[in-house]
């Protein structure tokens, strides 16, 4: 018999209808899905014992207690503590994420520390009379930054130069009936935020900001003034200058500045940020003592400003970029630094920080593989002694600051935090919280031992009640001066703090979302004419990189806001001006 | 779920401690915010006014678990959407999905996403994955289902105990746990005593698309007008709703 091409054709036509009324394909469909759930690409979570482990997160300076969920040793998400009485159980993003950081694809996992170490003694040995050997301390005030201080004392011009001082003024915000505030991310990541979000129904919060920043929109009332008139306002508040010429500067209205004088008149006491021209009232701002030291640290460095060194006067630079909370664009320190052959040194965890520009690079531990001890959060009313304690293991080839530091000053140290803790035990003053129990008890009742024991499973010593005296003003960094203004740069620059983007994670509040201002993004007002998401080049006096606008309405025209990223305040101050030019 | 939108100050620790929570991975490189997974995304929204009118709030949407005609659950091929008759929480079945997004075409809330990668994590933190809640494959519809690991180890947490399956269970989501702010509140919405239930019985308690009558279970609240104004019927032109519709 012969099949005609019409039979055949028919035939394979019929059996596809066919096929679909039985289950086969629909079978199909369902087990490829099942099938693929089981790609080897897919990575399948640990298994193992889950227990709690507790630690304080040192990611900044605020150190809110941390509970860690573990499988096995490994800490898979990270909450806060509730029974903290100033964290009060809140992480920010970042902290959330902090056990990611170990595995930052931009980590710096090698660099010679004997190449780094015979450069640096070598340097040492030709250092001239009039010029120095500095150690740039990111976070001051910890106990490692005592051994910085003891090492420079130790080193004949050796300077210990932090970024940011006043660690023994504390803020009180329970006392403050009003905060004013300029430009302080009040409500965004300022202070201790478990702490602010506590004591935030307390004070009216007023805020004076170019753009609407997070805490400006959630404040009680927002003034918007041109972006740098932050000064002048502040002059005429203080009676300085006078009403009018403070509006022609901001932008504000004659009207709009008398009833914010009058209003802080009736609402003290008045706690003020952001303006060392203007006292706060009442007991808002403190003196705080320290934790206690050994008596044999006393004989340290003091603390030297980085603009009193003379330029071209440093011939070796460490920098201990491990807790990183205050950069100095490198523009500032390059021109501290002698013109031949200084040395510069960078212990750092990541590649997007001083390590651009250091001659050596030396990977050092992150939160949360290394011990190291925090600083008491600036609203922290009480000196107070906190461990981030080691969740996982640091990889080997690591360097630790301290030491390295210790050793090129021929220092010999021990350990150092153990010592720190027991001359606070031998205070007998204050308190030991302990997280696991949430149980705080009178440090005198507890052994040295059991206070090491517990500090490095998850606790915090907070000092006793003293007499506070009141200090008038807080102490505020001062940037650098704005490049001259030029025709060609006709934007202003204002800086973004937003959170560094150390996990990959954080992608859901950049990448995903634009939530954030993400570190490679600036924001333009609608008006600007170029359009959303377009790439573009970001240029100020000092260079220029690559970025992605971001349109938002809540920047002003005649405004860029840039997030605060190493790269990028390493080309600009709040206050610079910028252009920003389609590509 | 109750979310007080005026204690929202748009920090985004609700979406990272989701992430963290449900091994949602970290973007792809070529991913943006159309393609992104956000289980809970926090939009900026303000009320259209140049300053000194204008305001800015931070609105968190996830999932709105709806109780009525949940148009995911109608018009999915595939049977991968449910709903849990004894919580009311809408599920998603990656196994079964097909990938097709009809779900995502209905849901009025842009609350679902689709995986349009691989999931992969940098080389070393597939260790800190969540032990509880499994990886999705590439080629399907995820969304939130309020931490459903963690409910399912409430559950086995008070069996064990020796307490009646029809007793309701302590639990909290990710995002209610982690927000630094207190602006997530969640709880049994059948229970009158319990917070979210009073919070959501406010005169400043809203809904989103309410006018729709899907019956969302996702209570939001604010003392500003024009929150809920815009909660009512998203402004022409504000960002996501014409970036994804």
């Amino acid at each position: 018999m012969m099949n005609t091409r019409r039979e055949v054709l028919m035939f394979a036509g019929g059996s596809a209808v066919g096929v679909l009324f039985t289950p086969a394909p629909w079978r199909l469909i369902t087990d490829t899905a099942l099938w693929s759930e089981n790609w080897p690409g897919i990575p399948a979570p640990a298994r193992g014992e889950i227990r709690a482990r507790y630690t304080n997160c040192s990611l900044c300076a605020a150190g809110c207690a941390v509970r860690a969920r573990c499988v096995g040793d490994q800490p898979v998400q990270l909450t806060g503590v509730t029974s903290h009485p100033l964290s009060h159980g809140a992480l920010c993003p970042f902290g959330l994420a902090g056990h990611h950081l170990p595995y930052l694809p931009s980590r710096v996992k090698q660099g010679s520390a004997k190449e780094a170490a015979a450069a640096v003694a070598e340097a040492i040995a030709k250092c001239g009379p009039a010029e120095h050997v500095v150690t740039l301390d990111l976070r001051p005030a910890r106990t490692a930054s005592w051994t910085y201080r003891r090492a420079m004392a130790a080193v004949r011009n050796g300077r210990y130069v932090a970024t940011s001082g006043d660690a023994d003024i504390a803020v009180d915000l329970s006392q403050a009936r009003t905060v004013l505030s300029f430009g302080v991310p009040v409500l965004d990541g300022w202070g201790t935020p478990g702490n602010v979000n506590a004591a935030r129904s307390g004070f009216r919060l007023i805020q004076i900001e170019a753009v609407e920043s997070r805490t400006a929109s959630m404040a009680d009332q927002w003034l918007r003034i041109r972006p740098g008139s932050e000064d002048a306002l502040a002059q005429a508040l203080a009676g300085q200058t006078t009403l009018s010429a403070a509006a022609d500067a901001t932008g504000l209205t004659v009207p709009e500045i008398a009833g914010l004088m009058t209003l802080l008149e009736q609402n003290g006491p008045v706690l003020v940020l952001g303006s060392s021209r203007l006292a706060s009232g009442g007991r808002t701002v403190i003196a705080r003592r320290e934790a206690p030291v050994p008596a044999e640290w006393q004989k340290a460095a003091p603390v030297t400003a980085l603009a009193s060194l003379p330029d071209r006067s440093v011939r070796v630079l460490l920098i201990d970029e491990s807790a990183p909370d205050g950069y100095v664009p490198w523009n500032i320190i390059e021109k501290k630094l002698v013109a031949d052959s200084a040395v510069v040194v960078a212990l750092a965890w990541s590649r997007e920080g001083y390590a651009r520009h250091a001659n050596f690079v030396l990977p050092v531990g992150v939160y949360p593989e290394v011990a190291d001890d925090i600083p008491p959060a600036l609203d922290s009313v009480a000196a107070t002694f906190r461990l981030a304690s080691p969740l996982v293991a640091a990889p080997v080839g690591i360097v630790k600051p301290e030491q390295f530091v210790a050793t090129a000053a021929g220092l010999s140290i021990a350990d150092t935090l153990r010592e720190r803790a027991d001359a606070i035990h031998k205070s007998a003053r204050g308190t030991l919280l302990t997280y696991a129990d949430a149980k705080s008890q009178a440090l005198k009742e507890v052994t040295a031992d059991a206070f090491w024991k517990a500090l490095n499973a998850g606790g915090c010593w907070i000092d006793a009640a003293d007499e506070k005296a009141p200090v008038a003003k807080l102490t505020v960094a001062t940037a650098e001066a704005a490049p001259n203004e030029q025709s060609d740069l006709p934007l202003a620059v204002v800086l973004s703090r937003e959170l560094a983007p150390g996990s990959p994670i954080l992608s859901k509040v950049y990448q995903e979302s634009n939530l954030r201002l993400a570190p490679n993004r600036v924001a333009l007002h609608p008006s600007c004419g170029i359009e959303d998401g377009s790439p573009a080049d970001f240029a100020t006096l000092l260079g220029k990189c690559r970025v992605a606008v971001t349109l938002d309405a809540a920047v002003p025209p005649g405004v860029v806001q840039v997030s605060t990223s190493p790269a990028v305040l390493d080309l600009c101050a709040a206050g610079a001006r910028a252009k920003v030019v389609r590509v | 779920m109750t979310i007080d939108v005026d204690r929202c100050n748009g920090c985004g620790a609700c979406m990272v401690a989701c992430g963290i929570e449900n091994n949602v991975p970290p973007a792809h490189e070529g991913a943006t915010d159309r393609k992104g997974l956000t289980w809970i995304r926090v939009y900026k929204v303000d009320n259209g006014e140049e300053y000194p009118n204008r305001r800015t709030a931070f609105v968190p949407v996830m999932c709105q678990h709806c109780g009525n005609e949940t148009p995911c659950v109608h018009v999915c091929p595939q049977q991968a959407v449910d709903i849990d008759p004894a919580t009311g929480v809408v599920g998603e079945m990656p196994q079964r999905c097909l990938g097709c997004r009809y779900c995502m075409a209905a849901c009025p809330y842009h609350a679902r996403y689709f995986n349009w990668w691989d999931p992969a994590w940098p080389a070393g933190m597939e260790k800190t994955l969540n032990p509880g809640v499994t990886p999705r494959m590439r080629g399907v519809v995820e969304k939130c289902n309020l931490c459903h690991g963690r409910w399912h180890a409430a559950k086995e947490a008070a069996a064990a105990a020796g307490k009646p399956d029809t007793e309701p269970v302590d639990y909290l989501p990710a995002c209610a746990e982690a927000c630094p702010t207190g602006a997530i509140h969640f709880g049994d919405l059948n229970d009158p005593e319990s917070a979210p239930a009073q919070a959501a019985t406010k005169p400043e308690s809203f809904r989103l698309l309410e006018k729709l009558g899907t019956e969302p279970k996702i209570y939001y609240r604010s003392k500003k007008d024009w929150v809920r104004t815009i909660a009512a019927a998203p402004r022409p032109g504000a960002g996501k709703e014409n970036g994804r519709g």
